[in-house]
């Protein structure tokens, strides 16, 4: 119930004040766009283009969880409303579940006109290999991606302004290393591994392993291997987002740092 | 010379569109309806009125951030709406019950930013700010973060935000929201001195606190639903009402009280039922000192025993309360009822 | 003590003094100088290694000095549109100062451009960092003694006002919409990116939307840049080739001044919309 309650206003917000269309649709299309010119003016191979398709969906989740999850708490303390939440009975991971479900609505949307629009702007040809390892790989992803975004969340209940810089610092370094528009298979080894901590990263080489044609030669590790790493991090993420928003919530009310707007 | 008026509002209207309304909801909102005001060079100035009558739509659009949409509005002989860049160099504003300001900024940078925003030297600027702020008691706070600062002092740096300018009119929208009793009460003598120093300046600040706008203005001005009810001094308004006679009686709560036994007594011209604690207190406006008999005499036919009766004198609440029907308190659940 | 009507210098001066302020609030400047440092290396390092995957790393390629330095500098418009904008959402809704701005006899479009400085400052920050990175570590073919100096710093005052008045019309429509719009900036600025051959000549566009490009100001700023550069280099991209220096100058300065009327007319005109609707001092955050 707190999460369909807390994804009420989001889902309304989005109806009511539809203008986030233009700017939550238009504007990673164009990054999409821009990239996908930067390899036909390099003459890349057909793939690489559908690589910066999916890269240019999948982004739409990692921002979700970033400024709608992640960074949200922040926001809500600026508010005022933390203070609500946190007196409430509602669990604090239910809240932001709730906050990300909201704003899933418009992240769905926006991943699917990515899709769907550049696939038939570009003519992207895909060869889907396993549609049910597809679907596990993608519902795997997001699990792990999303406790990452409720632990990287429980920081922010103890930072104030520092929060906003962290998040925009993280943007374009997870964008970097998770491999949006390329293969990681590039990457020396021990970076490509670091970077795999990051759900999207394996998540991305999975996925256009099983829907390129080129894509298990441009692998890093099996998509079997993937899997249950993906596994795994899920696991780890989502324990650990539980564990560490108590702590960092007590942590928070020791210090006074729940209520404060230091706007 | 200077101009007589610093405030003049002729036919002043303000309608808002309602977005989103559905059918047979209305898809607009009158804010403001044919305001007429004059506000005298040197007055203290006061619009009282519950919440949602129109004062801050009236002050928004004489501190030109808001356009009217009907009639004009003169601040200091200027136009508002045709000359606002004349009328900006003039005028401040502070506004109660919310803490702006840039929290990374130190007390003294905040206000000694808006200064520089009105063209005041930096020397100049730095003297008002350590006067006003030993002033209003943050003489202590000046190098302090102003994120660090409780809502209160955040309120009294932006009262100083307003004088530290030296305006030649001053817009005061609800100076005591969010400041405790003391703090009220400095802030409100302050008010009145700065008033007095000097002959040129001018202050309207909207309240709805009665006692502040009897106890601070020269002349006060009532607004309900976007129109001015009355305009006049306090002492004027209120005795308007000494013709007639006020009562408190207070009684204990009781099953068999029944208000509107006591509105068909002829010279009753208003009873208001007031509780506190257990007890009720009944406000009786009479048309004349006489009929409190008859009034008696009807609580002893209801069987309810007086505990307290006292005759009181009118005060702006009255005036309100004569004028709107109903008490500020009960005339704001009944807008807010009226909107959901 | 009479008021004295706006002062030009000092609003602007202010804005600036209290964009800095802003943009510098980090308790930390150490994770300042992280983020300033790591944020446009790592953007730019996407470009790089898209290139490198496909072309096995050959930064000696005249291609890729094109994309380098048009991505580098691209830093600018995006920070000087966005700083612009951005500083009436801020304002507005974070500070809650924005009324008391439009009270004070300021002059708006000077303070917003004011505010915009700081991001500039910034963005010359990461641009220097990325021009170093670019040069020592990737090799990028630039010779100091062959940089045309002149030309690049007149093509940088140019541009600074361009993109400035451009961020003033962004910022009369940010005045009349919806806190969640404060990507206006990056929108417009991704369009920029797209049409103006930042990364890519504008050739590889398709005809009809190469067309849009050749009305930007940035096409030519961008173009102007590198040829203050790399010169050579970037004349032998045949879009601009039959084109001087001088001419490349004054087709910049004509479009930025077409421009800037806009931008100023229209952000008079946002504004006024903005007092009529009372948009100034609106909350709007879900």
């Amino acid at each position: 119930m707190t999460v369909l309650g807390r994804a009420y206003p989001r889902v309304v917000g989005t109806q009511r004040e539809v203008s986030w269309l233009l700017f939550d649709v238009l504007m990673p299309m164009m990054g999409v766009i821009g990239y996908v010119l930067v390899y036909k003016a390099l003459k890349a191979p057909e793939d690489y283009v559908g690589f910066v398709v999916i890269g240019g969906a999948m982004i739409a989740f990692w921002m979700n969880v970033l400024w709608s999850m992640s960074s949200q708490l922040y926001w809500e303390k600026e508010q005022g409303n933390l203070a609500l939440y946190i007196i409430s009975p509602a669990n604090l991971m239910a809240i932001l579940l709730g906050m990300a479900v909201g704003g899933l609505v418009a992240t769905t949307i926006r991943a699917t006109f990515v899709i769907v629009f550049g696939s038939l702007l570009f003519q992207v040809h895909y060869a889907l290999t396993s549609f049910w390892q597809l679907g596990v790989v993608f519902v795997l992803c997001m699990v792990a991606l999303y406790g990452m975004g409720m632990m990287a969340s429980s920081m922010f209940l103890l930072l104030s302004r520092e929060a906003w810089h962290i998040a925009n610092l993280v943007q374009e370094p997870v964008s970097l290393a998770s491999g949006f528009y390329f293969p990681i298979k590039f990457f020396p080894f021990w970076v490509a591994a670091v970077a795999s901590f990051i759900p999207l990263t394996l998540g991305l080489d999975a996925i256009r392993q099983l829907i390129f044609a080129s894509g298990p030669t441009l692998g890093f590790i099996s998509i079997s291997l993937e899997i249950w790493i993906l596994l795994g991090l899920s696991i780890v993420f989502v324990t650990g987002a539980r564990f560490l928003l108590k702590k960092m919530e007590n942590l928070a009310k020791k210090e006074g740092r729940l209520t404060e707007a230091r706007r | 010379m200077l101009d007589q008026f610093s405030i003049q509002t002729e036919k002043l209207g303000r309608v808002y569109k309602l977005r989103g309304a559905k059918k047979g909801e209305a898809r607009s909102l009158v804010a403001l309806k044919d305001i007429d005001l004059t506000v005298h060079r040197g007055e203290l100035f006061g619009l009282l009125g519950p919440n949602g009558a129109g004062k801050t739509t009236l002050i928004k659009i004489l501190t030109t951030l808001l356009s009217p949409t009907s009639g004009r509005a003169m601040v200091a002989g200027v136009d508002v709406e045709r000359y606002p860049d004349k009328v900006r160099p003039l005028i401040n504003m502070v506004s109660g019950g919310e803490s702006s300001g840039y929290g990374l900024l130190t007390v003294r940078d905040n206000l000694w930013m808006f200064s520089q925003f009105y063209v005041i030297p930096s020397k100049e600027a730095n003297a008002r700010i350590k006067k006003l702020l030993d002033i209003v008691g943050l003489k202590d706070k000046t190098n302090i973060r102003s994120s660090d600062l409780s809502t209160g002092l955040r309120q009294k740096m932006n009262i100083v935000r307003g004088f530290m300018t030296d305006p030649d009119v001053l817009f005061m929208d609800e100076p005591s929201l969010g400041l405790d009793v003391e703090a009220s009460r400095d802030v409100r003598h302050f008010i009145r001195e700065w008033v007095n120093q000097d002959q040129r300046r001018t202050l309207m600040l909207t309240t709805h606190y009665m006692v502040e706008a009897d106890e601070l203005c020269d002349r006060v001005a009532i607004i309900n639903h976007g129109q001015v009810l009355a305009c006049d001094k306090p002492a004027t308004l209120k005795r308007q009402l000494q013709e007639h006679a006020i009562f408190e009686i207070e009684i204990q709560e009781n099953p068999n009280l029944d208000i509107a036994g006591f509105k068909s007594i002829r010279g009753v011209n208003s009873v208001t039922r007031q509780e506190v604690d257990s007890k009720v207190s009944l406000e009786f406006v009479l048309k004349e000192e006489a009929v409190l008999a008859d009034v008696i005499g009807k609580l002893t036919q209801m069987q309810l025993r007086i505990q307290n009766l006292r005759k009181r004198e009118p005060t702006l609440e009255d005036v309100f309360v004569r004028l709107v029907g109903r008490r500020m308190e009960e005339e704001e659940k009944n807008a807010e009822s009226s909107a959901n | 003590m009479k008021v004295k009507r706006t002062n030009f210098w000092l609003s602007f001066k202010t804005a600036i003094w209290l964009g800095w302020k802003i943009e510098s609030n980090w308790t930390d400047p150490f994770l300042f100088f992280i983020y300033s440092v790591i944020k446009p290396i790592t953007g730019a390092s996407i470009v790089v290694i898209m290139f490198s995957v496909i072309t096995h790393a050959d930064f000696s390629s005249p291609m890729f000095a094109y994309m380098f330095i048009g991505n580098t500098f691209y830093q600018y418009v995006a920070a000087i549109m966005t700083g612009v904008s951005w500083a009436i959402m801020d304002d507005r809704e974070h500070y809650r100062t924005l009324k008391y701005i439009y009270t004070a006899p300021v002059h708006i479009p000077l303070y917003l451009i004011g505010r915009g400085v700081a991001r500039f400052l910034t963005a010359t920050f990461a641009v220097l960092i990325l021009m170093v990175f670019g040069i020592f570590i990737l090799k990028i073919p630039i010779q100091f003694a062959n940089v045309h100096w002149g030309l690049f710093l007149l093509t940088m005052a140019l541009g600074a006002v361009m993109l400035s008045m451009i961020g003033l019309l962004l910022a009369g429509i940010a005045l009349n919409t919806l806190r969640q719009n404060f990507f206006i900036g990056d929108v417009v600025a991704g369009s920029f990116f797209l049409l103006c051959g930042v990364i890519y000549p504008l050739d590889i566009l398709p005809n009809g939307i190469r067309q849009i490009g050749y009305f930007i100001p940035v096409t030519y700023w961008i173009e102007l840049i590198r040829r203050s550069f790399v010169g050579n280099i970037a004349q032998a991209f045949p879009t601009f080739t039959q084109f001087s220096d001088l001419q490349l100058v004054l087709i910049l300065l004509g479009t930025a001044v077409v421009f800037g009327v806009i931008g100023y007319i229209s952000f008079i005109l946002f504004d006024r919309r903005a007092r009529e609707k009372g948009f100034i001092d609106w909350s709007t955050s879900y």
